[in-house]
Parts: structure tokens; sequence; C-alpha cells
């Protein structure tokens, strides 16, 4: 499931973040390398891009409609194919908006919501899980009590709660989000530095009397990088789908602005009669996104577990 | 074992006390039911009464002892919009999401595990990449999309089974197929990932080499072994149902059960009400791992005891 499990070969137990070479160069060529004969990772970096792109340049983009201009006569136009025509090539929704305008305009949200979510969750997670697995004792036995205790109160119910409390808004959305994925983080990190400082060049440095945050920061931290970043791209992926789920509930975005889970919630009195495009291509939008954070994970998985990079070399004759 | 079991049982227990202490935290010292029950633009003196009609005027470690005793009977809290007992209202909503719960976990176990076996046996051939497929495909998907999807093919085009509601097994179907597939979908991949593990194993390649087939050594070998892992994902799966897919697919199929309950209560500002729906439905993941951790020991007695 994690990254950072590496079951095919037991005999690897030490993880596969100290497995890097010291020059990043050389990592940097080999994955583009293994990039180039990987289907998945091809596509996952293309579906990814593009993402970034929408939200990023969407307003800029040549050919894109206003997302926010309504037009009544033009309500529920099809789509190209369907009676449409290529004015609104993804047709229109209930109000006459353009929904390839709005498809690129909830990008943003989408992008916004999720990396920030993730940068959060991953920054507490993983200093925790430096001080749980380096410090030991009590602190480490109160990090994972809070860690289990947040297992069995996850996301949704979470959101459930605040939202209640405080009413909804994209920041309340971003810190349940967080807090709902802070703790994988704290325990594949705890996990490496378990394994990592009972190394030789833990224990000189501690011997030449290098500080517990110094060893944290310096030693510990950079031989973690490799597998969180690979954590980070998976939990993204479920960032996405937590916002956009938020977001269909009514809890994130409020109108006008717009959002695919939005698109979703308003265009569900539709999906019966005259209407089915809404929800069908916002949802797509999310799936594809979410696919091609997905393929990006499994590559990079695939990259940082060497047991699984022989098997591909290897070509295992099957049954 | 006896010890054991009370061990899980107490720490069980104490997880609900501490989720539950969470919650009241935020739905009492961040703010107050009587606050989110009134408009922003109220008055103070609107606010001071409301607040006594609540109970709230007293001390907070008052109103936790409160919570807290009335945890223990069951007791949590008047609803203050439907003017009846939240636990009430919630326990009427619970065999509705319990019923969802176990059709999507059907779907799960039932798609889930022979796709992994599938996988595994031809490995690295057209069926694994197939159900690799399948699992990319649904677990990218989110499953209010797939709930509309299934609504407008198979409810509104084919006319299958009824859109909406619950009533009788047939409304049912979409609804858990729309929770299960992505369930299914990593339930396929971990099975697949354990078993291909296995059969690298010495055991199951001296089996191999004295003649069994794959599929025999798959099957009497190696499926023991995996079924510790498998009941620990299956279990995840059904928390993870507990905790967001039934809020959400809820919503969509406007079942009547306790996560629709919680959104629908949210937009009547009655805190008091999604209190007790999230304290239940935590308390069912809870019991949902304690359960996971007892089977997993009556299936593998390696489980460690500790």
């Amino acid at each position: 499931m994690t990254a950072v499990e590496n079951p095919m070969d037991p005999a690897d137990g030490a993880g596969t973040g100290d497995a890097a070479p010291p020059e990043s160069v050389t990592v940097m060529a080999e994955l583009r390398s293994h990039l180039w004969k990987s289907k998945a990772g091809i596509s996952g970096i293309v579906i990814c891009s593009l993402f970034v792109l929408a939200a990023v340049a969407g307003p800029w983009l040549p050919l894109i409609k206003d997302p926010t201009k309504q037009s009544l006569p033009d309500r529920l136009t099809p789509p190209v194919g369907w009676g449409g025509t290529w004015a609104h090539p993804l047709g229109t929704d209930q109000l006459g908006r353009d929904i390839l305008a709005r498809l690129i305009d909830g990008a943003r949200i989408s992008l916004l919501v999720s990396v920030t979510a993730v940068i959060i969750a991953a920054v507490l997670g993983t200093v925790l899980g430096l001080i749980a697995g380096y410090m030991g004792g009590k602190i480490d036995t109160l990090i994972v009590s809070a860690a289990d205790v947040q297992m069995a109160f996850p996301g949704v119910l979470a959101g459930l709660i605040l939202v209640a409390a405080f009413g909804p808004s994209v920041w309340l959305v971003i810190i349940v989000i967080a807090i709902s994925s802070w703790m994988v983080f704290t325990r594949v990190g705890r996990g490496l530095v378990f394994t990592l400082k009972t190394s030789l060049y833990v224990e000189a440095s501690e011997l030449a009397g290098a500080s517990s945050r110094r060893i944290m920061w310096r030693h510990l931290l950079p031989n973690l990088v490799s597998s969180l970043i690979t954590l980070c791209v998976l939990e993204l992926a479920a960032a996405i789908l937590s916002e956009s789920a938020f977001a269909f509930l009514g809890f994130g975005v409020q109108p006008p602005r717009s959002s695919w889970g939005l698109m979703i919630q308003q265009g569900r009195n539709y999906v019966t009669g005259d209407g089915w495009w809404i929800v069908t291509f916002a949802g797509m939008a999310i799936a594809i996104v979410v696919l091609g954070v997905n393929l990006l994970s499994l590559w990079l998985q695939s990259f940082n577990d060497v047991a699984e990079r022989e098997q591909i070399v290897l070509e295992r004759p099957g049954g | 074992m006896l010890r054991w079991l009370a061990k899980r049982i107490i720490a069980a227990a104490l997880v609900v006390f501490v989720v539950t202490s969470l919650v009241f935290v935020v739905t009492h010292v961040f703010t107050d039911p009587a606050t989110v029950s009134l408009p922003l633009e109220a008055s103070q003196e609107d606010r001071a009464s409301r607040r006594a009609a609540l109970g709230l005027d007293r001390p907070l470690s008052v109103q936790y002892w409160d919570f807290l005793s009335g945890l223990v009977v069951g007791d949590l809290g008047e609803s203050f919009f439907q003017t009846q007992p939240a636990s009430k209202l919630v326990f009427e909503r619970l065999p509705a999401t319990l019923r969802l719960v176990a059709g999507a976990t059907a779907v799960t176990v039932l798609m889930g595990a022979p796709m992994g076996m599938l996988a595994a046996w031809w490995e690295r051939r057209f069926a694994d990449h197939a159900v690799l497929g399948f699992s990319m495909a649904s677990i990218s998907a989110p499953p209010f999309w797939i709930g509309y999807l299934l609504i407008i093919v198979i409810a509104a085009q084919l006319r299958w089974v009824p859109t909406f509601g619950s009533s009788g097994f047939k409304s049912l179907i979409l609804p858990s197929f729309a929770i299960g597939l992505a369930s299914a979908g990593r339930l396929a991949q971990m099975t697949r990932r354990g078993i291909v593990e296995e059969l690298r194993k010495p055991y199951a390649v001296t089996a191999m080499s004295r003649g069994f087939s794959r599929s025999y050594t798959i099957v009497h070998h190696t499926f023991r072994n995996v079924a510790s892992g498998f009941v620990t994902m299956t279990g995840w799966e059904v928390t993870r149902m507990f905790t967001g897919y039934t809020v959400v697919i809820e919503v969509v199929f406007s079942w009547p059960g306790v996560g629709r309950l919680a959104v629908d209560a949210i937009f009547d500002r009655d805190l008091i009400l999604v209190q007790a729906a999230v304290v239940v439905l935590a308390t069912m993941v809870v019991l949902t791992n304690l359960l996971v951790d007892i089977a997993r020991r009556l299936i593998d007695p390696r489980v460690d005891l500790a």
C-alpha cells in the first residue's frame, strides 16, 4: 500500500529511501530514462501537467469563454455529438454557462486546496514522525497514540463536525484534509527513522556531539525525502477526491465560484432528464486528474521499489 | 486470549472516549450549539436565553460530565431542530446505513478477492493488466460520480432498478456498487500483491516444483497466509465506508441513513444532532477495528498478543 514497504524482497528491510545514489544528477538521469520506458509515468506526467496548466493559465487560454457568464436562452445546451454546437463543446449548465470554461475554472480551486492540504499534512506529519522515531520513549507513545486516534476519526467525520460548528469554507476544507492525512506521513517517517537511526553515520554524528535537531534535520530528513515525495503524490490523489466530496456536499467553495464537486451538486437535479452532461463531465474531470496523479504515484513507487524494477527487467515466465 | 481481548476492548473504549471528548471540545469550547442554531445577526439577549434554555450557561466541566454520563447510557442530547432525542433519530437511521455498508462490503469482497486471485494467477498477462486497469479507474473516480453514472445509465436509461430511495433489495444494488467498486479495486491489488509475494516464498516454490499447478498452490497453499492481510484490508475498507463513502452516497441516492441525517442536520444548524451522528459513526469505526483484530487473531495465531 505505502511506497516504502518493500515486500518483494524481505532481505532489504532497510526501506528504499536510503538506496538512492549520492549524486542527485545520477538520480535525475535514471528517473528520466525510467520515465520514458513507463507508459503509466508518461501518461501521469502529461495529465498532471495539463491539470496544472489549466489551473494556472486558465483565464488566459485562447477560445475559452467566461465561466461566470450566464445566458438563459442557451441553458442546458447538449455537448457536440448530442445535438450541440462548437460554441459550447461540452454543452452548457442550468444557467447557460459554458461547461468547458467552468471545468477549467474549477481546476484552480481543486489544485489549490489539495496541494495546500498535502503540504500542511506532509510537513506536520513528517516533523512528528521524525521526533517520534528519533526521540522514542514517552513522546513516541504519545504521537503514535494520537495517530491511532486520528485513524479512528478520519476525514469526513471530522469535516462534518467542524463544518457544523464553524460553517462551510475553503480553509476549513484544507484543514480537514490536512488533519485526516498527517498520520500517514508520521507513520511512514517514524518507521524509516527507526531503521535509519541505528546506522553508522547517525551514531557517528551522535558521538561527534551533534544535537538531536541537527541529526534529525541534516542526517535523517534527507534520507526520507524520496519516500515522502512518493507518499505526497499518493495523498494528493486522496486530497483531490476529498476536496471534490466536500464541495459536492456543499461544505467548501460556495457559489458563484465554481469547483468540480460543486458542479456535480448543482447538476444533480438534471441527471435523469435533459442535462446528464453537467454531472458526467465534471466527474470525468475529477476522475481523469486523479487517475493522472495515481499513475504518477504508481510509477514513482515502481521506481523507488528496487525489487519491482528488477522484476520488470527480468521478465518472469508466467504460469 | 481472554486477557488480550479484554485489553483490546479497553483500548477501543479509550479511543471512543478520546474521540467523543475531541468532538465535545469542538462543539462546546470553540463554539456552542446555541450560537450555531441562531443566525449570525442574533442579539446578545437571544443568544443568552438560548444558551440558558439548552443548559449551556453552566460551567464547561458540568456540561462535560453531563455529556459523558449521558454517553454511557446512550443519551446523546436533544436535537434542537427536531425536538427529539438525538440518539433516537440516529438509531432509527442506523439500520439503513448498516444495510448499505453490508451491501458495499459484499460487492467489495465478491469482486475484489476473485479479481486479485485471477491477476496473481496470470501475473503480467492480460488478466493482470485488466485488473490493474479496473483498479486504477475505480479508485480514481469519485464514488458520488460513479453513483450518478449508475443512475444515468442503469436507472434512468435502462430502468432496471429504482433511481432513489430505499425500497427493498433492488434499491440497494446501485449504492452498494457506487461504494464498493473503489474498495474492490484496492482489495484486488492488495490480494494480488499478497499472493504474488507468497508465491515467491520457498514453500510455494517447493509446492510448484513438486508439480502442483499454480492455481492449486494459490488456493491451497498461499491463501491462508494472505487471509489475515485480506481481512485487515477489508476491515479498513469498511471503516472508510462508515466515515466517508456512506455519507456522500446516502446524499446521492437519498438513502435514509446516518450520513444524510448528519448532512441535513448541518444545514438545519442542529449541532447536537451532527455531534450524535458523528459519535455513532466513529464508534462504528472503532467496533469494526476491534472485530478485525479478533478475526485476524482467529485466522492467524501468529498475530502478536501484545
